[in-house]
């Protein structure tokens, strides 16, 4: 959905993404930090996408397969991951995150405005129109 | 929204926290930095409107 909002509002959306690992999900934080080793290698988002779709499924050997699977090499994503090289930046969206009340997922802010939850693109285009409209 | 509490944010490359004093005593403003991993980012970077997702893979 918010590939539709990118490609309808092309040049006036910008998507930022944050992590933000819930609590009860044990597995999540390496894959969050999977991820932007992943995005060391240039591939962020097609490994975004891919974990997305391989949900729940993040032990270590997963995060690697993904890796092996975009063609993302493999010592330097290993030393990325295992090192924990992007940890504190996983923590520090975390901590973003709760200054701004984030306690489910996803939470979205469209210059500022808050949706909670997967809302339709309807509700993402009338804050985004409205926006559009408080910049001009 | 917490209470009387009105967000505000800004996307800059630096993170810190800062509170911002309002006329009303009723009603607090605060200003949260968030930082931006360009890798991270999808769409024009002069685009006049940001959506922040937070989110998790599962």
């Amino acid at each position: 959905m918010l590939d539709q909002v990118l490609t309808e509002y092309r040049g006036k959306v910008r998507l930022v993404y944050k992590d933000f690992p819930l609590p009860g999900h044990t597995l999540a934080r390496p894959a969050h930090e999977a991820a932007r080793c992943a995005g060391a290698a240039g591939k962020y988002w097609e490994y975004h996408d891919r974990l997305f779709q391989a949900q729940p499924n993040f032990e270590r050997a997963d995060l690697l397969r993904y890796a092996s699977d975009l063609g993302i090499p493999a010592e330097p994503f290993v030393r990325c991951l295992d090192g924990g090289r992007f940890r504190g930046l996983v923590e520090a969206d975390i901590q973003q995150g709760r200054l701004l009340d984030v306690t489910g997922t996803p939470m979205f802010f469209i210059n500022g405005q808050r949706i909670e939850g997967a809302a339709p693109f309807e509700t993402f285009k009338a804050l985004i129109d409205e926006a559009l409209r408080n910049v001009r | 929204m917490r209470g009387l509490t009105r967000w505000l944010w800004l996307a800059l490359l630096t993170g810190s926290l800062s509170g911002l004093a309002p006329a009303s005593a009723q009603i607090t403003e605060t200003e949260v930095r968030l930082t931006l991993d360009p890798a991270m980012v999808k769409g024009s970077p002069n685009a006049p409107v940001i959506i922040v997702e937070f989110s998790d893979y599962q």
